[in-house]
């Protein structure tokens, strides 16, 4: 599977360097975190709401940068366009799913994201050296891992979407409308600590807290060991959630499937 | 008089096309209040920990997002499916045919198609501006109606330029497609008050991607903040950005070669 999964993600690699030059127009996209950082810096003032002062927003909005990247899915509209256009047969006729071709072409988009988004994040926090970071070895470690996590939950559940399309030509409409629950549920639009109580104590068990804002917390040292232990916990049934619905429904869409195309 | 014939018979026609796809209109209804939904909550959730944002209190912000909603409906309905369906004729050849028509050719790329899936944001930003205006006791006159009703013009002329510029480079570049995505971005900002934020990137939104002018602006037309200065500015660049935009593309039909086979 390794040696499957290396082959893949070189050959993917060269796909991804011929996009180089939209995947840098997507991270455009990139523009609305810092947009909102500036937003809640002017918004604080000076104070600080809810723990948070101009320092915190910057830390918090540089590592939401990094892992919105690194999270960053577009599979369910692949997967859309290949089964309305018939291309999705060949590929299911390949000794290898469909899927760890998508996968690996995310991953290896991810290598070149990382070399465009890491110097960014990297200036930024080192020119406001006082922006804080728990950069104790155990907390990034912990960090890495729920990032691996929360690209588990973004990828899959955007997959299990994108299936949608065997049944629906209306699946892209679908995957807006999450997208867009995403972008503010998230911790995008503000860091959930911004959220009224109520609706915090909701985000607490909704997958969308997990794609994003329970990593950076974690890294900007804003939860206690416990709530990283809880975090992890429902994080991680979440991802194992949306790997048994892309699977059940994959296997639901194969029975009913009859290509169209050439 | 010929071409608001033409205009009213586009309309019908690419109408009764959409109308074909009602499930599709569900869908992007679906897509439109979540759209609405996510940019009132940006501004609930920033209210809820000040009452001010650049100066402006809750009830005039809601007249930005409102303009906001509206403008992107404009932009759905018409701008941004003709400049798809143009960025598509230029690459397949197919913009053969328009040219052929003994019509403005730039006419005819701009209003041939409109789409339904930018309708309910139309309502939906012309609610919240109501809504807005109600709570702020807007009572009309003569010259506030006249700076609304210029400034409204003068955003969706701004806008028209750049979609049709945007269209026009597709002659030259093939993924022209990914510079629509860069506008949103950039149009995203123009959710709130361009008073939010400071210093060159409020001048950058201001004249070199005229995000205020779209939302802002407007916005403070209604609440009678407009400085005629603004008015009048707004006037010139508009006029000047239709010019150019229309200059813009005449000189890449001229030198348009078709890519049809």
């Amino acid at each position: 599977m390794i040696k499957k999964y290396a082959a893949l993600i070189r050959a993917n690699w060269a796909l991804t360097s011929e996009y180089r030059a939209e995947i840098v127009l997507w991270m455009m996209g990139g523009l609305w975190v810092v947009v909102m950082m500036l937003v809640w810096i002017g918004v604080a003032d000076g104070r600080s709401i809810n723990g948070y002062a101009a320092a915190d927003y910057v830390s918090y909005y540089m590592v939401t940068l990094f892992v919105r990247n690194m999270t960053a899915v577009w599979s369910s509209y692949e997967l859309d366009y290949q089964i309305r256009q018939g291309q999705l047969s060949p590929k299911l006729l390949r000794p290898i799913h469909p899927l760890h071709w998508e996968i690996s072409f995310n991953l290896s988009e991810k290598v070149l994201r990382a070399i465009i988004v890491i110097p960014i994040v990297v200036v930024v926090l080192a020119v406001l050296s006082h922006a804080p970071l728990d950069m104790r070895p155990l907390a990034v470690v912990a960090f890495l891992i729920s990032l691996m996590l929360a690209w588990l939950i973004t990828f899959f559940s955007d997959y299990a979407i994108g299936i949608l399309a065997f049944w629906t030509s209306q699946s892209t409409a679908f995957v807006q409308v999450f997208d867009g629950i995403r972008s503010v549920l998230s911790g995008v639009l503000a860091p959930i600590a911004m959220f009224p109580d109520a609706l915090q104590a909701v985000l607490a068990w909704l997958p969308f807290r997990y794609m994003i804002s329970f990593s950076v917390e974690i890294l900007t040292g804003k939860l206690r060991p416990e709530q990283i232990v809880q975090g992890f916990a429902i994080q991680s049934a979440w991802a194992l959630v949306m790997v048994l619905l892309v699977k059940v429904m994959w296997r639901r869409a194969m029975k009913s499937y009859s290509a169209v195309g050439t | 008089m010929r071409y608001l014939k033409l205009l009213i018979l586009f309309a019908r026609t690419s109408l009764l096309a959409e109308l074909e796809y009602r499930a599709n209109f569900a869908a992007q209804l679906l897509v439109s209040i979540t759209f609405v939904a996510t940019t009132l909550l940006t501004t609930f959730v920033l209210f809820g920990h000040t009452d001010n944002i650049g100066g402006w209190r809750y009830d005039e912000a809601l007249l930005v997002s409102g303009t906001f909603v509206l403008m992107s409906g404009i932009i759905m309905t018409v701008f941004q499916p003709n400049v798809q369906r143009t960025i598509e004729m230029v690459r397949d050849g197919t913009l053969d045919f328009t040219l052929l028509k003994p019509v403005n050719s730039q006419f005819m790329v701009s209003v041939r198609h409109i789409k339904t899936s930018g309708f309910g944001e139309i309502i939906a930003g012309l609610v919240v501006i109501g809504v807005a205006m109600v709570k702020l006791r807007y009572e009309p006159d003569v010259v506030s109606g006249f700076a609304i009703l210029a400034m409204f013009t003068i955003a969706v002329m701004i806008v028209y330029s750049i979609w049709i510029a945007m269209a026009t480079m597709s002659f030259w570049f093939v993924k022209v497609g990914n510079l629509t995505e860069l506008f949103n971005a950039l149009f995203d900002t123009g959710r709130l008050p361009v008073t939010a934020f400071k210093g060159a990137i409020r001048a950058g939104l201001t004249f070199v991607i005229p995000v205020a002018f779209i939302t802002t602006f407007p916005a403070q037309a209604v609440l009678r903040t407009l400085e005629p200065g603004t008015l009048l500015i707004g006037s010139v660049f508009a006029a000047a950005l239709i010019w150019g935009s229309s200059l813009f593309w005449r000189t890449a039909i001229r030198s348009y070669a078709s890519a049809s086979s």
